[in-house]
C-alpha cells in the first residue's frame, strides 16, 4: 500500500516535470501561426519538422553546434581536472592560509557575473584576445563551485583509505589519482554535468566577447532567432529541444557511470 | 581514463590557443584594403540577405573597402555595443535608433561626420529626417531607415458587425464607438489593441495636444489635462475593448497572434508587420491613426553612425552614406518591405506603393505629414521604464490615472535633475 | 545510536597535525600543494579575481561605459544606500530566498530519499526529474507563464474546479514573486536531488543494516544516520542555494523583467539594468559589492556554524 502510494507520488511528480519538455517538443512540431494557441493544442494539425528545417537554414547550424560541443567538452574536462586537484588540496593538504584561500574561492561565487563582464572584456582586449575561442573558454576553466562540491565529496571519503596508501609509501599524486578519484566518481559525474551545462548555456559572456559568426555558440545562434519584431516560437522551441539533447545524453551517461562506480567501489 | 582526459585537455588547449593567435583585426589586409566593421540589429534574421546585397553593391563601387557585417538581436545589441565601446573595440560603423542617438552623441562616442565628408555632403535625404540626427549642430549620424505606426483593421469583422470602415478622418471618439460595437467577449473577439506603454503615451499625448517635456527639456510637462486625457484614453480600453494584462498573461506576441487569428478588429502597430500578414485568410487594411485634438503618428527612426575612434573615418562615411541614401539601398529596402528609406526622391518611394497589400499603403506616407517623435533625454531607458511602469499601475487599477501621472512626472523630473 | 561513531576513525587521527619535516621535505610538500592548487588558482586569479578587482575599482567611479570613468570615491555607495530602489531590491531578493530555499530543499530531499531506494524505473524517474534542470530558462519561463496564465492557464482552471477564483499570478504584484519562487523551486528540485543522491549513495549501506538489526525504526534511522551523514551534502546545497538565491536573475529577467510595478525587481536585475540600460555601470558595481557583503556575511555565518552540525567522514 505504502509502496503504491510512493509510486503514485513519483509518477505524478514525473509527469509534472516532463510537461515543459513535452510542451517544447510539441510546440516545435507545430506549424507557424498555430503556435502558442490558447488553450494549447496538443495534437496540432499539420505537425511536422518544418521548424527544424528552418533552424538549419537560419544559421550555420552544424558549425555552431560543433563550436558549442567542443568548447563544452573542453571546458568540462579542464574544470574536472582543475577542480578535483584543488579540492584535494583543500580537503587533504593542510597549509597555512588554507581556510582563507578557500574563502576567496567561495567569494568569487558571490559577485554577479553581470558586473564582471566589462572588466573581463577590457582585460581580454588588453591581451588582444577578444573574438577568440580562448576568450570564451578561459574564464570557465576554474570552477569555485566545482572545488566546493568536490571538496565536500573528498571530505566524505574515510581517511583510513588514503592513510593506508600513505603507509604503502604512495605520494599525494598517486593517492589522489588512484584512491580518492575513484571513490568520488559519483560527485565527479555530477559535477561533469554542471560543468558542461555552465559552458553549454553560457550566454552573456560569449555574446559580448565574440563577434565573428564562425565562433558563435548555440545560445548566441538561438538568440539570433528572436527577431526584433517577430518571433517564431516553433523555431525557438526546436532550437531549445536541440540544445537540451546533448546534456540529456551526458546526464544519462553520467548516471550510468554513477551507478556502476558505486557498485564497483563496494561502498554499498 | 584520466590520461585520456588529460590528453584531450591538452589537445583542446592547443586548439584554443591556435585560434587565439589567429585573432582577426581591422588592420589593413593585403593590397591596402580597408576592413570596415558594421554592427546592426535590424538585419537579422530576416533581412541579412538584403543587407548582403547592399554591401556587395558598395564594395563594387569601393573596391578598397571590405565591409564586415556583425549582427546581434535588438535585446542584446546595446549590451554588446556598450561593452565594446568601453573596451575600446567599437565597430567602425554601427546602427543607432533615434531614442539612443542623443546618449551616444553627447557622450562623444560618435564621429562628427562633417569632419570626414569633404565635399560629398549628404544629399537626397528627407530634410527632417536628416536633422533628427544632428546634435549640437553637427551631423553625428545619417538616417538609414524609418517606419511608422498605423491603425490595422480586420475588414471582415467590421462588415460582420455592420460598422463603417475606419477613415483618415477618424478621431478617438470614432475609434472608441467602433471598438465597443466590435468587441464580442463571448466570441473572444476584441475591438481594439493598443499597448499601455511609453511609446503609445507620448504619441497619444501629442494627439491630445499636450507636450511631454518643457521647451528647454528640463522639466516634464505631461502631468497636464492633456496628459490625463491621453493616459485615460489608453487605460480605458483595457478590459473593455481590449484584453487585460491578466488575460494577455504575458504571452509573447499575443496581439500579433490575436490579429492573425481574426479575433482583433483594430490594432495599433508598425508597418514592419506588413510582411508577416501577407498570408492571413481575411481582408485587412491600414489607415492613419485616429487623432484627438490633432493627428500625430509615431515614427521609429534608425540611423547609421561611425565610432569616434575609427581609423577609417572616410570609408565609414562613404559606407554610411551608401547604406542610407544610395539607390541600391533604398530600392532594396522597399522591395523587401524592410522599413522605409529616408530619401526625398518620390520616384523611389513610389515603388513602395506598388505592393498590393495592404491596399491603402498611401496611409504610410500620409502618416508622415504629422509625426510625433519620442522625447529624448540622457537617461532615456530609465524614463521609458518609469512611464511604462506607472501607466501599467493605472491600467491594472492599482492607481488612478492622475496618481500614475503624478508619480511618473516625479520620477522623470528626478531623472532630468 | 552509537553505530556511526563506532565505525568512524578515531578523532586523534582525523585532526592530526602534519608531522614535523625537514626543510627539504617542507619544500617538497609546498611543491605538492602548488601542483594541486595552481591549475585552478591561476585561471581563477586571471579571469575572476582580476575582473573582481576591476569591478571594485569601477564602483568608485561614475561611468556610463561610453565616456571615460570619473572618480567619485564612495559616492555611489552613499547614493545607493539612500535610494528607495536599493532597499526594495534587497527586500525582494530576501523574499525570494525565504520562499525558494525551504521549498527546494524539502522537495529535493524527499525526492532523493524516494529515488535512492530500489524501485522499478528508478533511473528513468531520476532522469525525468532532472529534465527541468537542463532545460533553458527561456523555455521554462514561457511554459510557466502559460501554466499560470490568469485567464486561460491550467492552474487557475484547476482552482476554478475547486471553486477558488485563482489570482493574477505574475501579472499581479502580490502574486508575482510567489510565481517566480514556484517556477524556480520546480526547476531546481532536480539539482538538489542529484546532489543529495550522490551524498546518500556515499553512506555505507552497512550502517543502515546494522541499525536495522538493532531494531531502529525508519524515522530513527533517518534522524541518526541519514541526516548526520548527509550533512556535508546538505551544507553544500544550502550554501550554494543561498549564494545563487541572492543572485537570482535569469528567471526574473525572462519571466517578469522586474515587474509588474517593480514587484520582482531583485538585486541582480537592478544591477543588469543599471549597467547596460541605465548607463550607471559604476553604481551597478557598487550595488554588486553591497550584495557581495551581504552574501559573504551569510556564508561566513554558515561556515562558522557548520562545526555544530556538519559531520565529515
Amino acid at each position: 500500500m505504502a509502496k503504491a502510494l510512493k509510486y503514485l507520488v513519483v509518477v505524478a511528480g514525473a509527469l509534472v516535470m516532463l510537461f515543459p519538455f513535452a510542451w517544447a517538443v510539441i510546440t516545435s512540431l507545430t506549424p507557424d501561426g498555430a503556435v502558442l494557441a490558447s488553450p494549447p493544442d496538443f495534437t496540432p494539425e499539420g505537425a511536422g519538422l518544418g521548424a527544424y528545417e528552418r533552424l538549419l537554414e537560419a544559421m550555420p547550424f552544424w558549425r555552431i553546434l560543433a563550436n558549442s560541443l567542443w568548447i563544452g567538452l573542453a571546458s568540462t574536462a579542464l574544470q574536472l581536472i582543475t577542480s578535483a586537484m584543488a579540492a584535494y588540496a583543500f580537503a587533504r593538504l593542510p597549509f597555512p592560509g588554507r581556510g582563507a584561500l578557500f574563502a576567496v574561492y567561495l567569494a568569487t561565487l558571490m559577485v554577479p557575473l553581470q558586473v564582471l563582464i566589462v572588466p573581463l572584456f577590457i582585460e581580454m582586449r588588453t591581451f588582444q584576445l577578444t573574438d577568440t575561442y580562448f576568450a570564451v573558454l578561459a574564464p570557465t576553466v576554474a570552477s569555485a563551485f566545482g572545488v566546493f562540491l568536490l571538496r565536500q565529496a573528498i571530505q566524505q571519503v574515510p581517511r583510513e583509505f588514503d592513510e593506508a596508501a600513505v603507509l604503502d609509501g604512495a605520494g599525494h599524486l598517486r593517492i589522489f589519482a588512484f584512491v580518492v578519484l575513484p571513490l568520488i566518481r559519483p560527485a565527479l559525474a555530477t559535477f561533469a554535468i554542471f560543468a558542461f551545462m555552465a559552458s553549454w548555456n553560457s550566454y552573456l559572456w560569449p555574446l559580448v566577447i565574440l563577434r565573428s559568426p564562425e565562433f558563435f555558440t548555440l545560445p548566441l545562434g538561438l538568440a539570433e532567432l528572436h527577431g526584433r519584431f517577430t518571433t517564431e516560437w516553433n523555431v525557438v522551441m526546436a532550437g531549445s529541444v536541440v540544445s537540451v539533447v546533448p546534456i540529456l545524453i551526458l546526464y544519462l551517461f553520467a548516471q550510468k557511470h554513477v551507478i556502476a562506480s558505486v557498485a564497483q567501489s563496494g561502498l554499498k | 581514463m584520466k590520461k585520456t582526459i588529460a590528453l584531450l585537455a591538452l589537445a583542446v588547449l592547443a586548439t584554443a590557443c591556435s585560434q587565439g593567435s589567429a585573432t582577426r583585426d581591422t588592420t589593413p589586409a593585403e593590397g591596402g584594403k580597408v576592413t570596415l566593421r558594421y554592427f546592426t540589429f535590424s538585419a537579422a534574421p530576416d533581412h541579412e540577405k538584403d543587407l548582403d546585397k547592399i554591401v556587395q553593391a558598395f564594395e563594387k563601387e569601393n573596391p578598397k573597402v571590405d565591409v564586415v557585417v556583425e549582427t546581434a538581436p535588438y535585446d542584446q545589441y546595446f549590451t554588446k555595443l556598450q561593452t565594446s565601446i568601453a573596451g575600446g573595440t567599437a565597430p567602425d560603423t554601427f546602427e543607432l535608433n533615434y531614442e539612443n542617438f542623443v546618449t551616444y552623441a553627447s557622450a562623444g562616442s560618435l564621429l562628427d561626420l562633417g569632419t570626414v565628408a569633404g565635399d560629398t555632403a549628404p544629399t537626397g535625404f528627407a530634410e527632417e529626417s536628416l536633422n533628427s540626427f544632428k546634435h549640437a549642430g553637427k551631423q553625428f549620424a545619417l538616417p538609414a531607415s524609418f517606419s511608422t505606426v498605423v491603425l490595422f483593421y480586420n475588414k471582415e469583422l467590421f462588415e460582420k458587425a455592420g460598422v463603417a470602415l475606419p477613415t483618415a478622418d477618424w478621431t478617438w471618439a470614432d475609434e472608441q464607438a467602433a471598438a465597443e460595437k466590435l468587441t464580442d467577449k463571448k466570441a473572444k473577439v476584441y475591438g481594439d489593441f493598443q499597448p499601455v506603454q511609453f511609446f503609445e503615451f507620448y504619441k497619444a499625448l501629442k494627439q491630445a495636444g499636450g507636450t511631454f517635456l518643457s521647451d528647454d527639456g528640463k522639466k516634464s510637462t505631461f502631468n497636464s489635462p492633456e496628459g490625463v486625457k491621453a493616459a485615460t484614453w489608453l487605460v480605458s480600453k483595457v478590459g473593455k475593448t481590449m484584453p487585460t494584462e491578466a488575460e494577455i498573461g504575458g504571452t509573447a506576441d499575443y496581439d500579433t497572434n490575436l490579429f492573425k487569428s481574426g479575433k482583433l478588429a483594430m490594432w495599433h502597430n508598425g508597418i514592419w508587420q506588413f510582411a508577416g500578414l501577407k498570408d492571413v485568410p481575411f481582408e485587412w487594411d491600414v489607415v492613419v491613426e485616429p487623432g484627438d485634438a490633432t493627428k500625430a503618428s509615431a515614427v521609429f527612426h534608425n540611423s547609421v553612425a561611425a565610432s569616434a575612434g575609427t581609423k577609417h573615418g572616410k570609408e565609414a562615411y562613404a559606407w554610411a552614406k551608401f547604406l542610407a541614401s544610395s539607390n541600391v539601398a533604398a530600392t532594396t529596402r522597399i522591395e523587401s518591405s524592410w522599413e522605409l528609406p529616408p530619401v526625398s526622391d518620390q520616384a523611389v518611394l513610389d515603388g513602395y506603393l506598388k505592393d498590393p497589400k495592404p491596399a491603402n499603403r498611401q496611409a504610410v506616407f500620409d502618416s508622415l505629414k504629422s509625426i510625433a517623435l519620442p522625447p529624448v533625454i540622457k537617461r532615456q531607458q530609465e524614463m521609458q521604464d518609469a512611464v511604462t511602469q506607472e501607466l501599467g499601475n493605472a491600467a491594472a487599477g492599482r492607481a488612478t490615472v492622475q496618481e500614475a501621472l503624478t508619480a511618473a512626472a516625479a520620477k522623470v523630473d528626478a531623472l532630468l535633475g | 545510536m552509537s553505530l556511526a561513531t563506532e565505525q568512524a576513525p578515531p578523532q586523534v587521527r582525523r585532526h592530526a597535525a602534519p608531522p614535523r619535516r625537514t626543510a627539504g621535505q617542507r619544500w617538497r610538500y609546498a611543491g605538492t600543494v602548488a601542483i594541486f592548487l595552481l591549475p585552478s588558482l591561476i585561471p581563477l586569479t586571471l579571469f575572476t579575481l582580476v575582473p573582481m578587482a576591476g569591478s571594485l575599482w569601477v564602483s568608485l567611479h561614475e561611468w556610463d561605459l561610453l565616456q571615460p570613468m570619473r572618480w567619485v570615491g564612495l559616492a555611489n555607495y552613499v547614493e545607493l544606500l539612500g535610494e528607495e530602489e536599493t532597499r526594495a531590491a534587497f527586500l525582494h531578493t530576501l523574499y525570494f530566498i525565504a520562499g525558494y530555499l525551504p521549498l527546494v530543499y524539502a522537495g529535493g530531499l524527499g525526492l532523493a530519499m524516494l529515488l535512492n531506494r530500489a524501485m522499478k524505473g528508478r533511473n528513468l524517474f531520476r532522469a525525468v526529474y532532472f529534465l527541468p534542470v537542463i532545460t533553458s530558462w527561456v523555455v521554462v519561463a514561457l511554459m510557466w507563464k502559460w501554466l499560470l496564465n490568469p485567464a486561460s492557464g491550467i492552474v487557475n482552471w484547476a482552482l476554478g474546479l475547486l471553486g477558488i477564483d485563482g489570482p493574477g499570478w505574475w501579472t499581479d504584484p502580490t502574486w508575482a514573486m510567489p510565481s517566480i519562487i514556484l517556477a524556480s523551486a520546480w526547476k531546481d528540485l532536480g539539482f538538489v536531488m542529484i546532489i543529495l543522491l550522490a551524498g546518500l549513495q556515499a553512506i555505507p549501506g552497512e550502517y543502515h543494516e546494522a541499525a536495522r538489526v538493532d531494531g531502529a525504526s525508519a524515522w530513527q534511522r533517518f534522524r541518526s544516520i541519514t541526516l548526520p551523514l548527509l550533512s556535508p551534502s546538505t551544507f553544500f546545497v544550502v550554501v550554494i542555494s543561498l549564494i545563487n538565491g541572492f543572485q537570482v536573475f535569469d528567471q526574473v529577467h525572462v519571466m517578469t523583467g522586474g515587474g509588474p510595478g517593480g514587484a520582482t525587481q531583485v538585486a541582480v536585475e537592478q544591477v543588469y539594468k543599471m549597467t547596460f540600460e541605465y548607463g550607471r555601470a559604476g553604481a551597478a558595481s557598487a550595488l554588486s559589492w553591497l550584495l557581495f557583503a551581504v552574501v559573504l556575511l551569510v556564508t561566513l555565518v554558515q561556515v562558522r556554524g557548520q562545526r555544530r552540525w556538519v559531520n565529515y567522514g
